[in-house]
């Protein structure tokens, strides 16, 4: 309504001559007429425009090894017809090493790092592990959320992050429609990265021998680069009052250089197991054993199906999930998730959790290569990549502060326990000497708030 | 909305919903008790609504306002209940310097804001001015004596006196936290669910129904004046329906509608009234009460 | 909603319907309870995002409840 109002011409504006505190006077007015003790404070305030999530996390492994301290923020910020802004960042410091693929032996082992300019050296016995990676990552991620219409929402977002030698830039996307009387949501994505990596000393070249300090010759220049492209359909059914449950299949489709540049494998005597002796050349130093960097293919595609259930009981709420993966690596694994929400009094509550994960290994996951046999086309001694099962167990108390906002403290531990097939063993290489496993404690205390 | 006399009771996501007509308004009472305490709730919020209509509208025949306007310059006995409004308004009076007055409503003889362009002749407003003016009227508790001409109407103070008076019979029904709504002027009683208030939308000025502010009321009163809907348009100048009883005329510069939050709905609606009286100072008027306000111009 | 597209959306809306999916669900004012925040499918968007960086750093699978919210050099 484009109206422009003038005031009539009069007098010099008085000034307003009321009584100091006339909200005082009207509200003994209104008490005297309706004839009750002073009414109760009233409570009234806008509803907070920005929902802050913030959270402290500590991952630890056993034995030395990862180490992780993150901070994550995730800002949401609701406008007017449910459209929402989501921003997220994550800061992340990794310390501490992590296997390198390499076995142990009874000797010792001398590496050279991945920049060319050191070496370092592992007692007889002891698990190779390496700590270049050490390092702080930033990620930061940006999301907008709107219904399209009475029945759909869309959402697109972007993520990046970076750290000193990987850098990754995404987009993704989202549509859902309600159904019958949005009892039933169907929803499809489509998420695409391109993450470049510019590991430190270069990319090693595929299978290349580890060599000496100074030397390069196994490296490629510059660096790598991997492309992703994930997408997501989904079904949300709402089942009764108390159960509503969710199944997705995904595909995933990642092509380029999709090595871990840092992972080796130790080569081993046919008959013993033991390590390839190798002698560094004069006056330089270097390993004293043969190993060579791994070697993955340059695709992978996985297919996953996925399956949720929450169901209401009595105040608690009991959530469920099962996930099936499988990938042209030859990789097969299953995940159990489970949780059950306990409210404690009007404020808290208990969330015990335990989640069991399964995978099979990868076709081309080996322990070590054996000298003297024909390369195979592809090869990595990565524990990831193995056969084994692990199992997550921990709670999480959540408390709503007098402020209405919220306090969160969770505790879990993570095992890993896997072994490398009989057949793969050589000599007298022993399943529990070559894999690793894993033993891991997640601290993390969160707070939200709003404002 | 059901018709006049008729209530209906739903069940809505979280609360009971009861819905029925008075005071020319949809009127609701959401309650979070039981379906029978609810039933009840509604029942005797409604019956409360309809009794204080049929009792002080000026509309209504034979009702103690009918009596008092047509009294001619005599005096006239009123009831504790009508003389509890009138020391109010009399108070009221008083804090708002003259600018609040139910004597005022014989001025709409003059204006009719119907989105035209009549104004009226300021010799005809003169005219009618004389016959208003609270200190006009004698009022010695219980007797009301108007000069003859004058007229009372209680349409300022009476909406939100029935939420109020409403809500305390809901209160006293269940202790279950329940919002009484009669037209946007609201109280909210009951236990407070401080995490799971009554989200409350102000309606924007240009989309009727399309709330733009959320306000989480989880107790108290709220209620909204404005005169977005009923003004007058000449050369380009707005003349908004609410008039100033010293002049005659409408208050300028006022914001087109105020929303207060205060701990009952007569309260607050009287700050949202005197703020709009005091015009283009209507914000100024409202931080210096330290209430919480949503002014929208 | 372009006309051609329509039949698509049918089929697909039959589809779904003809599973069965109709009989299953709530009214409108029956969603009490699916309305919680703790009835969401993901309560605590942080939490979900950082196990998601947990798992996929130390395992061979990633994602199917959603998108992860990008890639990393986790070794």
């Amino acid at each position: 309504m484009a109206v422009t109002e003038r005031r009539r011409k009069r007098p010099a504006r008085r000034q307003p001559k009321l009584p100091a505190n006339v909200a005082q006077g009207i509200a003994a007015a209104t008490c005297s007429l309706l004839g009750s003790a002073a009414a109760a404070p009233v409570l009234a305030q806008e509803p907070p425009s920005w929902k802050l999530d913030t959270a402290l996390l500590y991952y630890g492994e056993a034995d030395a090894r990862v180490q992780d301290l993150s901070l994550n923020v995730l800002a949401r910020r609701l406008y007017t017809d449910d459209r929402t802004l989501s921003l997220g960042l994550v800061v992340d410091a990794l310390t501490g090493a992590s296997p390198t693929g390499a076995i142990p032996q009874d000797e010792v082992q001398t590496f050279t790092r991945p920049s060319g300019e050191a070496v370092y050296s592992v007692a007889p016995g002891e698990l190779p592990l390496d700590d270049t990676f050490r390092d702080t990552r930033y990620a930061i991620t940006a999301s907008w959320e709107q219904p399209l219409g009475r029945l759909y929402t869309g959402s697109a977002g972007i993520s990046f992050s970076t750290e000193y030698d990987y850098t990754h830039a995404g987009a993704d996307f989202h549509l859902s429609r309600d159904f019958n009387k949005r009892n039933t949501t169907l929803s499809v994505g489509a998420a695409l990265a391109r993450d470049e990596l510019d590991p430190v000393g270069g990319a090693p070249l595929p299978f290349a021998p580890m060599t000496d300090l100074g030397d390069l010759s196994s490296r490629g220049s510059g660096s790598e680069s991997k492309d992703v492209i994930d997408l997501l359909l989904g079904v949300t059914q709402v089942i009764n009052e108390n159960f509503v449950v969710q199944v997705n299949y995904s595909l995933s489709d990642s092509s380029g250089y999709l090595n871990d540049p840092y992972k080796i494998l130790s080569v081993v005597d046919p008959v013993s197991g033991a390590g390839t002796p190798r002698a560094p050349a004069a006056g330089a130093e270097g390993p004293l054993h043969e190993y060579r960097f791994e070697s993955r293919p340059d695709t992978r595609t996985k297919h996953s199906l996925f399956a949720q259930g929450k169901y209401y009981l009595d105040g608690r709420v009991l959530d469920v999930s099962w996930r099936y993966m499988t990938d042209d690596w030859g990789i097969d694994s299953q995940t159990v998730d489970t949780r059950l929400l306990w409210p404690v009094g009007e404020r808290s509550s208990l969330e015990p959790h335990v989640r069991f994960y399964t995978q099979t290994e990868a076709d081309f996951y080996r322990a070590s290569l054996v000298a003297g046999e024909p390369l195979p086309a592809f090869a990595s001694a990565d524990y990831r990549l193995g056969d084994f099962d692990a199992i997550t167990a921990g709670v999480r108390y959540s408390r709503r502060l007098d402020s209405g906002n919220e306090l969160a403290l969770r505790l879990e531990y993570y095992r890993q326990d896997g072994d490398v097939p009989p057949e793969q063993l050589i000599g007298n290489q022993t399943s529990e000497a070559l894999y690793p496993g894993l033993d891991a404690v997640i601290f993390e205390v969160s707070y939200a708030f709003g404002f | 909305m059901p018709g006049r006399g008729a209530l209906s009771l739903v069940r809505r996501e979280g609360c009971w919903l009861g819905e029925f007509t008075a005071m020319a308004s949809p009127c609701q009472v959401l309650s979070k008790a039981d379906r029978a305490a609810a039933r009840r709730q509604l029942e005797a919020a409604a019956a409360e609504a309809w009794r204080i209509e049929a009792k002080f509208s000026r509309y209504r025949d034979g009702n103690v306002v009918a009596r008092i306007n047509a009294a001619d310059g005599g005096p006239v006995a009123v009831d504790d209940e009508t003389a509890g409004l009138l020391d109010f308004a009399a108070e009221l009076y008083r804090l708002s310097g003259g600018r609040f007055d139910i004597t005022s409503g014989v001025l709409r003889e003059v204006w009719t804001f119907d989105g035209s362009d009549r104004l009226p002749a300021p010799s005809d407003v003169r005219r009618v001015l004389t016959r208003v003016g609270w200190n006009k009227v004698r009022w010695e508790r219980p007797l009301l004596t108007l000069a003859p001409g004058m007229q009372i109407d209680l349409g300022g103070i009476g909406k939100e006196y029935a939420v109020d008076r409403a809500a305390a019979l809901a209160a006293a029904i269940s202790q279950a936290p329940c919002l009484v709504n009669f037209g946007g002027d609201l109280a909210a009683v009951g236990e407070i669910a401080e995490h799971a208030p009554w989200r409350v939308g102000i309606e924007a000025l240009d989309a009727a129904g399309e709330a733009c502010r959320r306000i989480d009321l989880a107790r108290g009163g709220l209620a909204t004046s404005g005169d977005s809907r009923r003004f007058l348009l000449k050369n380009g100048i707005r003349y908004g329906h609410v008039l100033d009883p010293r002049t005659g005329w409408p208050v300028t510069g006022a914001p087109r509608s105020v929303t207060v939050a205060a701990d009952t709905c007569s309260e607050a609606g009287m700050l949202a009234t005197f703020a709009l009286l005091m015009g283009g100072d209507a914000e100024i008027f409202l931080s210096r009460q330290s209430v919480r306000y949503w002014a929208l111009r | 909603m372009k006309r051609q597209y329509r039949p698509y959306l049918l089929a697909l809306a039959t589809l779904v319907a003809g599973s069965g999916c109709t009989s299953l669900g709530v009214e409108p004012w029956e969603r009490d309870v699916l309305a919680k925040q703790e009835m969401q499918l993901v309560t605590a968007p942080l939490d979900a995002a950082i196990n998601d960086h947990i798992y996929f750093s130390k395992e061979a699978s990633s994602g199917g409840r959603g998108f992860g919210g990008g890639g990393c050099g986790c070794n």
